[in-house]
């Protein structure tokens, strides 16, 4: 590609130089002032016969070199194409969140996996009594989903939260929990069996630490917000050390190449 | 015993922020930020609280890492 790119430059240079060179056989002027100087003057056939043949040629390079470029580009794009349908295929056999769910929802409401196909769904473990990092996960969370909103290009994600301590987590903690964060922010519990079947499926760790006398404890668990596509494929994953703007190019990347 | 809500998040937040910064302003010497100390422990829960306290030494251990390197403890000494 450079090098067409430098032969296009060549002849762009080149029809610059050579009327001069011809009229004043290369002294040292200014070439656009020689051009300038050229054009003013009687036009002597021969070299206005020269410049309609360097147009030409200049012409024919660029359509040569515009094609070429078209076709590397469309060499690339089905080469994007064919690795992100290799990497679709290569997450199919991945055993992550290819499970299903059954919990109720922060207004009591059961829901499962399959209630949330057909939609872009952002996920996140944690619990309600968490010190910090919960809430940052979910504020972060939030802040991308209302980012997301606001293309309207976009189809619209659904944020979901799932405790780890369905001890304390019951339907009214998480309703009072889930206001703080997006407004369709839907937090899931269930019994204790339920949310460990939920959250073995992402590979979820989650370990609740010793009791204090208040009967207060922290739960050690993954600190991982999931994307999962709206067929219900496990997508990509963000870390903490994600920021928000990391999270939402990576998700509108996502929806865009998933459309092709 | 329900969680915090997010006013009360924030002012724990808060008091931590403000020790913190009392501790590293006086070389960690806890009798010099009593004040903020005790802000803290009303502002937080008691598991938060120790939380906080063990995560301030980490952040600390790590800081120590990243700017003077990792020193190996003094191991044996190799056998003559």
């Amino acid at each position: 590609m450079a090098v067409i790119l430098l032969f296009v430059q060549l002849e762009k240079f080149q029809w610059f130089l050579k009327p001069e060179m011809l009229l004043y056989g290369g002294h040292g002027r200014l070439p656009l002032l020689t051009q300038r100087g050229f054009s003013s003057q009687g036009q002597n056939p021969s070299l206005k016969a020269a410049k309609v043949k360097l147009r030409t040629r200049l012409l024919v390079t660029l359509l040569f070199g515009g094609s070429l470029l078209g076709c590397c580009w469309y060499v690339y794009l089905e080469k994007e194409q064919k690795l992100r349908r290799h990497r679709i295929e290569q997450l199919k056999k991945v055993a992550l969140g290819q499970g299903t769910f059954s919990l109720l929802d922060h207004t009591g409401r059961r829901r499962t996996k399959q209630d949330f196909l057909g939609s872009w769904v952002l996920l996140y473990f944690g619990f309600t009594h968490c010190p910090d990092i919960c809430p940052d996960e979910l504020e972060k969370m939030s802040a991308v989903v209302a980012t997301l909103d606001q293309d309207p290009a976009l189809p619209q994600v659904q944020p979901l939260f799932i405790t780890v301590d369905p001890e304390r987590d019951d339907v009214p903690a998480l309703a009072h929990y889930v206001k703080d964060f997006h407004p369709r922010l839907i937090g899931l519990t269930g019994t204790a069996e339920e949310v460990k079947h939920a959250g073995r499926d992402y590979r979820v760790y989650a370990t609740p630490g010793p009791k204090d006398e208040d009967g207060d404890y922290i739960v050690d668990h993954t600190i991982l917000i999931y994307l999962i596509s709206p067929d219900g494929l496990f997508l990509d994953y963000y870390n903490r050390m994600k920021d928000q703007e990391h999270i939402t190019e990576s998700i509108r990347n996502h929806i865009k190449t998933y459309k092709l | 015993m329900a969680a915090p809500n997010s006013a009360e998040r924030k002012a724990c937040w808060d008091a931590r922020d403000l020790l913190w910064k009392c501790l590293d302003d006086n070389n960690d010497n806890i009798a010099a930020c009593q004040s903020f100390k005790s802000e803290f422990d009303r502002n937080c829960p008691a598991q938060w609280v120790k939380y906080f306290t063990k995560r301030r030494d980490f952040l600390k251990y790590k800081e120590k890492l990243q700017t003077d390197g990792f020193t190996p403890a003094e191991g044996p000494q190799q056998a003559s």
